[in-house]
């Protein structure tokens, strides 16, 4: 007879082997680092650039951003998409506050002839005035359309209070598109893109010789000096409400400015996220979907920015149930606080952030990506080593006593769109 | 090539192990052979239902998230209209674990009024959150009953209305899981590093005590043949105009079906198609226009969507967007573009493998249409495809009486 009621043994996770990517210096301020050791035909190719929204206006970067393949005298942006499509490349443009990044997805043996196209699209770019107006139509239409969903306006005026004071606030309204100069896009890009390099990745086991012609090509963009970023944020307290006529749901961020992984206690606060809000079990889940059926679903983030970061609470409710729902997140915190995590549920999460962190080292891209979320910091793996010793040595005290130092419910700023 | 052996339990469980040895992690990934399309008109959103109930304690454990996160694992789970699909990722060495607890909730379900009530809501708000707090949110449960007139694709997963959902019973619910769920009607995957005889004893050992069940015979309601074109148009408060023709297509194991998912690609290419280049490049009647087909598995839909720009009437795109469709039908598309589609979809094909989960829910998934080894073979089909072959599909696919076209009107503009 099969013992169903008992759980099979648990194992442990004894080892996780880290690979650091191989690192080439391109100049004093990029490195390109390159993962080889990929087992099929696959390759990764990324650029990130110091052009982030912050480096001007958020206006100009987002479109430059979108106009990086508009066209050069020679070729318009119909030539090159089709290139890149003959050649069976996908690409994938991410603008953040501190840093663009543009990333290629092909065969490795087409990953250096995609690289060509992309050089000369970037080196020759000249921004004809029909691409700029057809973005600029395109992104109108699209802000309307985000500004008709609770969750886009209530993650906009969030921002807004979390970043108040400085350039990270800033945002886009409907009537700034109007006013757009060509100028301004072609000295925008010339700034923060031809001397913007920050960092290339490669992943992909190519021939040496292609990756140092992709190196060697990519020199000419570097960073000339290090890059500074704010630090000094200080969010706005108080509950902030936006009104959504006939919305039937509202959609509610809690948050404040936090850490990065630089600071001592990054690691013993992303535990107490877990348990907080950041898994399918998380306490926040448990009550407000599980038990009380208010939404579909709620989750707890730890961002990070360059010298800085925020915590943040989200989720979307039935309109009906919003304040009970903030009065459940606000009874969860307080639990935090004032009781010890159970033993038998910070077990569970060790278990489950072991398990997921050696998720996360699985395959030559998450190692990859994996190694540059320390890397970004000026961290190493032994990042992830000291992580496994926290995780596996963490108390209930450390935990309540980071709940109280960080998760003062008067500390908060809250949003509710609806 | 993705290896994979294949065996069957003498209760009718179909088993496919892919052993991948370079992956610390495992899957336990388990299909469902029931989805939307199996339910009834008057109790739509049950199959989706269900899959939120499935996580709510089996008759041996209560808690199924908790006891796969102690093993360091997460799962998640969607419904289709054709199936639900269960995955369990968690490091290998406890994949007794997945096993115990997909075992434990085919066995039985320990169905309590509470997770009942409370999965009712929780689905009520994923309801309203993906469907009517969103513009454009209740496009598909407009667009099903026109395209579809019989074919219980004409109810999305979620379901016909709201009412169905906060009407279901405990008995359905229990009806439900002893029509659907037990081991002739499921196909379970296994992934990771593993011998196959240790597979075949761990699945033996958890799986095999579990009833048999009869796989229920699907007798669905068969799409008459549309013989008129159908439009609806409806007004919402959206600040732009939006469209949606979609074509009669194929059913998936059908031959045509590979070249309608090449035609929509080839008009679906990003800043390059022909619908982009003569519609909004040449034209600026749309802000973006798009092509894709549904992939179900019965007779699907050929989509093509988009927004038109202000000032834009729907009658001048409609004019226009026949214009492009005629041309297409008249133009085989080039040799050189034909390559281009076929390389892009050998690059995504090499990406979408890479991972031993995507695998995993491949290989039941061709197992259900009929041979898990579909997953190696698909490709030569879409190798043979000609520009004629495209061209001759275009044709019989791009006729007026094979579509419906629903309007969304924007107030705002």
């Amino acid at each position: 007879m099969i013992k169903r009621k008992n759980a099979p043994s648990l194992q442990a996770i004894e080892k996780i082997n880290f690979i650091s990517p191989l690192k080439i210096q391109l100049g004093e301020h990029t490195p390109f680092f390159w993962m080889k050791e990929v087992p099929n035909e696959t390759a990764r190719l990324d650029f990130i650039f110091h052009a982030g929204t912050t480096r001007g206006s958020n206006l100009i970067s987002s479109l430059v951003a979108g106009l990086l393949f508009s066209g050069t005298d020679k070729k318009t942006s119909t030539d090159i998409h089709n290139e890149l499509d003959d050649l069976g490349a996908f690409f994938d443009v991410g603008l953040g506050h501190e840093s663009v990044l543009v990333s290629f997805y092909a065969l490795k043996k087409n990953i250096l002839a995609v690289f060509k196209i992309f050089e000369d699209a970037l080196e020759h770019v000249n921004f004809p005035q029909n691409e700029i107006d057809e973005l600029i139509t395109d992104r109108k239409q699209k802000l309307k359309i985000n500004c008709e969903k609770v969750g886009f306006l209530s993650q906009r005026a969030f921002q807004k209070n979390l970043f108040q004071g400085t350039n990270y606030a800033h945002q886009t309204e409907l009537e700034d598109y109007d006013s757009v100069r060509r100028e301004e896009i072609i000295e925008y890009f010339s700034k923060n893109y031809k001397n913007g390099l920050r960092k290339v990745v490669l992943v992909g086991s190519l021939d040496e010789v292609q990756v140092k012609e992709i190196a060697e090509k990519s020199k000419k963009w570097c960073l000339p000096e290090k890059p500074l970023f704010e630090n000094n944020f200080n969010n706005n307290k108080g509950v902030f409400q936006l009104e959504k006529k006939d919305a039937v749901q509202s959609a509610v961020r809690i948050g404040k400015t936090l850490f990065n992984k630089n600071h001592s206690d990054f690691l013993g606060f992303s535990i107490l996220n877990t348990i907080l809000g950041d898994y399918f079990g998380s306490r926040l889940m448990k009550n407000i979907r599980e038990d009380k059926g208010y939404t579909y679903g709620i989750s707890s983030t730890e961002a990070e920015l360059a010298k800085s970061g925020y915590f943040m609470i989200g989720t979307e409710v039935g309109s009906a149930q919003k304040d009970l729902a903030i009065q459940e997140i606000k009874n969860e915190i307080e639990r935090l606080q004032k009781d010890l995590v159970p033993d038998e549920e910070l077990e569970l999460v060790r278990n489950y952030l072991l398990g997921q962190l050696l998720k996360s080292a699985d395959g030559p891209y998450a190692m990859t990506d994996l190694f540059l979320s320390v890397d970004a910091y000026d961290l190493d793996f032994s990042f992830y080593e000291n992580y496994i010793q926290k995780v596996k040595n963490i108390d209930a005290e450390e935990l309540r006593a980071l709940a109280v130092k960080y998760l003062a419910w008067d500390s908060m700023t809250i949003v509710i769109a609806g | 090539m993705v290896k994979f052996e294949r065996f069957q339990l003498s209760n009718g469980l179909k088993v496919i192990f892919h052993k991948d040895t370079s992956t610390p992690m495992a899957v336990v990934n388990v299909l469902y052979d029931i989805g939307a399309r199996d339910e009834s008109e008057e109790k739509t959103g049950f199959a989706h239902l269900f899959e939120h109930l499935m996580f709510g304690g089996s008759v041996n454990i209560p808690d199924f998230d908790t006891e796969l996160q102690k093993a360091g694992g997460e799962n998640n789970a969607f419904t289709s209209n054709d199936i639900t699909n269960y995955y369990d990722v968690l490091p290998a060495n406890n994949l007794n674990t997945a096993l115990w607890l997909e075992s434990d909730r085919m066995l039985s379900l320990a169905f309590t009024e509470k997770s009942l009530e409370v999965q009712r809501s929780v689905v009520i708000e994923e309801f309203k959150q993906r469907y009517l707090n969103q513009p454009y949110g209740d496009v598909w449960l407009e667009l099903r009953p026109l395209a579809y007139k019989k074919h219980p694709y004409k109810w999305a997963t979620i379901g016909k209305e709201i009412s169905h959902i906060e009407n279901a019973t405990m008995e359905d619910v229990r009806a439900f899981f002893k029509k659907y769920y037990c081991p002739s009607n499921a196909i379970l995957c296994i992934a990771g590093n593993f011998e196959l005889d240790f597979i075949k004893e761990r699945v033996n050992y958890w799986f095999s005590d579990i009833a048999s069940g009869k796989k229920p015979a699907r007798i669905i309601a068969s799409e008459p043949k549309q013989i008129e074109f159908r439009e609806l148009e409806l007004e919402r408060n959206v600040p732009a105009s939006a469209f949606y023709y979609a074509f009669k297509m194929a059913e998936r194991k059908h031959p045509d079906y590979y070249i309608a998912d090449i035609l929509s690609d080839s008009l679906s290419r990003e800043k390059s198609s022909l619908l982009y280049l003569k519609l909004k490049k040449e034209k600026q009647l749309v802000s973006e226009i798009v092509a894709y087909i549904t992939g179900s598995i019965d007779e699907g839909l050929f989509i093509i969507s988009g927004k038109l720009n202000d000032g834009i009437s729907f009658e001048d795109f409609d004019n226009a967007l026949w214009e492009v469709l005629n041309e297409v039908c008249l133009n085989p598309i080039e040799e050189k573009e034909l390559n281009s589609l076929k390389i892009k979809m050998q690059t995504a094909r090499a990406f979408q493998e890479q991972g031993i989960l995507n695998r995993s829910m491949n290989l039941c998934y061709f197992e259900l249409l009929g041979d898990a080894n579909g997953i190696n073979e698909e490709h030569l089909i879409y190798e043979q495809i000609s520009c004629d072959h495209i061209q001759s599909y275009a044709n019989e696919l791009f006729q007026k009486t094979n579509c419906s076209l629903l309007k969304i009107k924007a107030q705002q503009a």
